[in-house]
């Protein structure tokens, strides 16, 4: 009895040993040894890169096919292949990425690398001081090459850019064809624009209620990603603005907005929906339950469904058309999705310099084009390092046809102070009028609660 | 039983029936999710169910499967050969438990005895923290919790979710409560032959308590392998997830793919459910010894 | 007996007694008692996120406020009636269950209590994601049998609604949690003193004056465990809330473990965030008291 216990206790050790020998990473100087560092970054760079090759971490969010493990595999080994740097890639996924990055920062085991957008590379995590300042990595070929709008979005107020673009686009909604002729409301959009005005998005609407019932499109609230869509359609109807132009403050409280919710509270065949998030809402898109989604873009449209009918098409083949959000006069202004790299600090000069090829590598080479590709998005800049990126897409005829709701790219204001805090209110918010008697002073109550939320700054 | 027959009888057909009615609908979840993830995505996203799947289909399984990939074990620089990552889970899940139970049976077993048999300077200070703590939320501890394993360099390793299971004190008040019953002078008897503790422990003691180790240890084994929480908070690598974290996260990526979550929820709950089959005489043994005397 | 020990065997028995206490003690106190300190330490600090602000000492600041905190005062309430709600039900309802089974043969009897256990076995995370399907809207089982049964003429979004939502959260809590209540009613009854209970029936006592006079006191130590056991456990509901409902609708679900780690890893707030443990585990170690003293005194 008493081997077998100390054998136990053996295996246990032998196990444990073995187990933490394998991925305890390697400890990362506190934050106040970085300077130390810092100064031997000479001697480190040439043993690391001479001995053992350099090891990084990118965390991804499902961007296009950079959710897809074969997709991105490829990009990632070409790139080991021409540097020796080795890339290990974790996917998140919008729903518990935001958690997982913050529980580990709260570890101080943030990954070396990160692709998302400014409004959590910058206003999140760069603005709190987690991120390396990149700003270095412009030069003047860059700043004319990439898009205005989209390289200034990489900038935090103190002048330091926390990301480096790679694609872009924009955010539009999706409606069910098939089911618009059947129910005859097809006659309310313009299908050469892909635009519709406010009084034709209601009608459409209603005559799709009246031909099916049950709900034509949801406002979808229960929370995490795709809240661009919910934003687009409210301040789109009647041209309510979401923050003021110099990306200070938030204006929901826009009678314009209240307007807009009233108006889609009352609508039959709108639902606001606290039971579903925006992944939600395309999946019952894609079943056929809704007639129309707003949380679309064109990775979406080219994405072929998972009930493998093809793309641009519903589960039961009908037929997909993306659409600019309607608005009084039927020139929207559409949501920018702008994603690119950002990197951690984590202390180690070796790693922040491999993570910085790598964005090189990814954002301005020869290969950014394939970068692009993955993503099913645009490109970010008109040309790489002589490479035209505008030519990208040429041969894909709906990429084509998208171009052609472009120019209607709004306002990028994910930038806006308070980012974190103002989305979680958003949500709320639109709980809170989907859960009111959708009187207008309750509207108005929940908007102007949640906006001066969202106007706090934490505490 | 002798004078109301007539309607001690009626009353026991109707609580028979009840039951029978109750037992399906607790069973009808576990159905749910084993037919759910044979069912067709057509079948899955009708608003009319079917009771039982009219085309079975291993599709879910598939996409399970080939959804992401991680390498069978890591240990030192060694590397297996590339499995589903669904695969890896379920090894890192079954470590992990075996781990904690092993750990868990050990030590608590030693701890309970020494509390319930020795009589040291401190021994109802300690007790009642420990008792004070079993009541203590996991979540509470959750911030200083993830401090201390990064800085302990096991944060994003398997070992920071066992390390907290195994001191966790329900464990050793449950084997306090079966030492209790040791008769004090079978111990003095093998102290008068001169054994020395460890001996005591080993030969003496050990024998009797086996029952509840035995108790103790499959009730670990299951609550570690659904401890979601402490999971959640401690793991972030797809290759170092547990079975229930990879169904979490999967469904957060293909929230209304139920096919394809009900398959991995096959795969986390059917094994889990297995061993409790197989164990359940100890274990109803364990937790019924553990309250009565506490 | 200690009193009477020779100083030498009183040593013996001290170093022993550490000795075997050790390996355990270093796991409890290192993984559970330190993180609670830290986390009681925290709690008067401001400490966030933000690494450019360095974090201080703010004394009560994070308690007061959570007075003031409307969502934090939902959570609470929530909580409450999740504790107010469920544990009487999982004790009567396994209480009736046991009472039913507990004479039945061996078969019967462990296929009834492997059933009620099954919902525990397999796991927050397999059964939150079946009953999330169950639920939905548009595809889940639940508007199907009530709409074909004639009951409701539209779909109920179950967990969409805030009239509905905490309800249905706390039916899967149910389900998960009268598994061991049942198994330790069952050996408790079956333990009763059959002699008083015989003796009893041919004093004329009918089964149900049988049971509260003769039965009802000897599991009273029991029942005691399982209030206290189910107390904490619905204490602790955080998988159901987390994959269900994120603490939505409009905070009908909110309750405060889930607050907790909302405000930890969404809101980067650990210092409030340990605060509100603070509270939530003092508010348990109360009631767990309470309960703890009520079962010495029977």
């Amino acid at each position: 009895m008493k081997k077998l216990l100390a054998l136990l206790l053996a295996l246990c050790m032998v196990f444990a040993l073995a187990a933490c020998g394998e991925p305890a990473p390697a400890e990362k100087p506190a934050e106040g040894e970085t300077a130390e560092t810092a100064e031997t970054t000479e001697t480190t760079e040439t043993t690391e890169t001479t001995e053992a090759p350099v090891e990084i971490t990118l965390w991804t969010y499902p961007i296009g096919n950079w959710g897809d493990e074969a997709t991105v595999k490829a990009l990632i080994d070409g790139f080991t292949a021409e540097t020796g740097i080795v890339v290990k890639v974790e996917y998140l996924t919008y729903a518990d990425g935001d958690d997982k990055v913050n529980t580990a920062l709260t570890a101080k085991q943030a990954p070396d690398l990160i692709m998302e957008g400014p409004e959590r590379l910058v206003t999140n995590w760069g603005v709190k001081g987690y991120m390396v300042d990149i700003s270095d990595m412009f030069d003047d070929t860059d700043k004319a090459e990439i898009n205005a709008a989209a390289l200034a979005a990489c900038y935090a107020p103190n002048g330091a850019a926390y990301e480096y673009p790679v694609v872009m686009t924009a955010h539009c909604m999706a409606i069910n064809y098939t089911a618009f002729v059947e129910a005859g409301a097809d006659q309310y959009i313009d299908l050469e624009t892909h635009t519709w005005t406010t009084e034709q998005f209601f009608q459409a609407v209603q005559a799709l209620y009246d031909y099916y019932g049950g709900t034509v499109g949801a406002i979808y609230c229960s929370g995490q990603g795709g809240d661009q869509g919910t934003r687009a359609l409210i301040n789109n109807l009647y041209g309510g603005t979401f923050t003021t132009a110099d990306h200070t403050a938030y204006t929901w409280d826009d009678p314009l907005n209240i307007k807009a919710l009233k108006a889609l509270y009352d609508q039959d065949g709108i639902d606001f929906d606290p039971g579903i998030n925006g992944g939600e809402e395309i999946a019952n898109f894609y079943n056929g339950i809704f007639k129309m989604a707003f949380c679309w873009n064109i990775a979406q449209q080219l994405n072929p469904n998972s009930a493998g009918t093809g793309a641009g098409l519903t589960g039961s083949g009908d037929e997909i058309v993306f659409m600019a959000f309607p608005s009084e006069d039927g020139t929207a202004k559409l949501q920018g999705g702008i994603w690119g790299f950002g990197i951690f600090d984590n202390g180690d000069p070796a790693k922040i310099e491999a993570a910085r090829t790598f964005i090189k590598y990814m954002c301005d080479s020869e290969h950014t084009a394939d970068a692009v590709r993955a993503s099913n998005f645009f490109a970010a800049r008109s040309s790489a390092e002589g490479t035209d990126l505008s030519t990208v897409w040429a041969d894909n005829e709906i990429m084509d046809e998208y171009t052609k709701i472009l120019p209607m790219l709004g306002d990028y204001y994910q930038v806006t102070t308070n980012w974190p805090t103002a989305r979680t209110a958003w949500w709320n918010m639109l709980q809170q009028v989907g859960t009111s008697d959708g009187s207008e002073e309750a509207i108005a109550a929940a908007v102007a609660e949640f906006c001066k939320q969202a106007n706090t700054p934490a505490a | 039983m002798s004078k109301n027959n007539g309607s001690s009888l009626a009353y026991r057909i109707i609580s028979i029936v009840i039951l029978l009615v109750l037992a399906f609908l607790f069973l009808f979840p576990l159905y749910w999710i084993v037919t759910g993830s044979l069912k067709t995505q057509q079948a899955i996203n009708s608003a009319t169910p079917d009771w039982w799947p009219k085309e079975f289909t291993l599709r879910n399984y598939e996409t399970l499967f080939s959804k992401r990939t991680a390498p069978l074990f890591q240990l030192g620089s060694l590397t297996g050969p590339t499995v589903p990552g669904a695969i890896r889970w379920l090894i890192n899940t079954v470590f992990m438990a075996v781990m904690a139970m092993l750990l868990t049976c050990v030590t608590a077993a030693m701890a309970g005895y020494s509390l319930a048999k020795k009589r040291f300077t401190g021994r109802y200070l300690l007790f009642s923290l420990i008792v004070a703590a079993m009541a203590l939320p996991k979540q509470v501890i959750l911030i200083p919790l993830i401090r201390e394993m990064s800085s302990l360099g096991l944060y994003d390793n398997i070992w920071a979710v066992i390390l907290p299971t195994v001191g966790w004190p329900f464990g050793v008040f449950l084997m306090k409560q079966f030492s209790e019953g040791i008769p004090g002078e079978m111990l003095e008897a093998a102290r008068i032959d001169g054994a020395s503790e460890l001996k005591t422990f080993t030969t003496v003691v050990y024998p009797m308590i086996k029952p509840g180790v035995g108790a103790l240890a499959i009730f670990t084994f299951i609550n570690s392998w659904n401890d979601y929480f402490l999971q959640l908070i401690m793991l972030t690598s797809s290759n170092k997830l547990t079975i229930s974290l990879g169904i979490a996260t999967m469904q957060a990526e293909n929230s209304t793919d139920y096919g394809l979550i009900m398959a991995g929820a096959s795969l986390a709950a059917i094994p889990i459910i297995l061993v409790f089959l197989v164990f359940q005489k100890y274990f109803t043994k364990g937790i019924t010894m553990g309250a009565v005397k506490g | 007996m200690y009193k009477t020990m020779s100083p030498r065997l009183r040593r013996r028995e001290n170093i022993s007694g550490y000795m075997f206490l050790l390996p355990s003690l270093i796991f409890f106190l290192g993984f559970v008692v330190y993180p609670m300190i830290m986390c009681i330490w925290t709690s008067f600090t401001d400490a966030n996120m933000d690494i450019n602000t360095p974090t201080s000492f703010i004394g009560f600041a994070n308690y007061k406020e959570l007075w003031q905190d409307p969502v934090f005062l939902k959570g609470l309430r929530n909580t409450i009636i999740i504790v107010v709600v469920s544990v009487p039900v999982v004790c009567i309802f396994s209480l009736w269950v046991a009472s039913a089974i507990y004479k039945m043969k061996e078969g019967p009897l462990s296929f009834f209590r492997i059933v009620f256990y099954l919902p525990v076995v397999t796991g927050s995370v397999a059964v939150t994601v079946v009953w999330k399907w169950m639920y939905n809207n548009y595809t889940g089982i639940f508007n199907y049998l009530l709409k074909n049964g004639g009951i409701i003429d539209k779909n109920i979004n179950w967990l969409g609604d805030p009239k509905y939502a905490l309800a249905c959260i706390i039916l899967i809590l149910l389900t998960t949690s009268v598994g061991q209540p049942i198994v330790l009613y069952v050996s408790a009854l079956s333990n009763v003193d059959h002699s008083l209970v015989e003796a009893a029936e041919v004093d004329g006592a009918t089964n149900t004056q049988a049971f509260w006079r003769i039965k009802w006191p000897q599991i009273m130590p029991t029942t005691l465990y399982i209030l206290i056991i189910t107390t904490i456990n619905s204490f602790q509901c955080f998988a159901l809330i987390q994959l269900l409902t994120s603490g939505g609708p409009n905070y009908a679900t909110e309750t405060i473990m889930y607050y907790i780690y909302y405000t930890a890893f969404k809101l980067s707030r650990f210092g409030y965030g340990n605060a509100m443990g603070v509270i939530l585990a003092i508010f348990i170690a109360i009631l767990s008291a309470v309960q703890f003293r009520l079962a010495k005194e029977k």
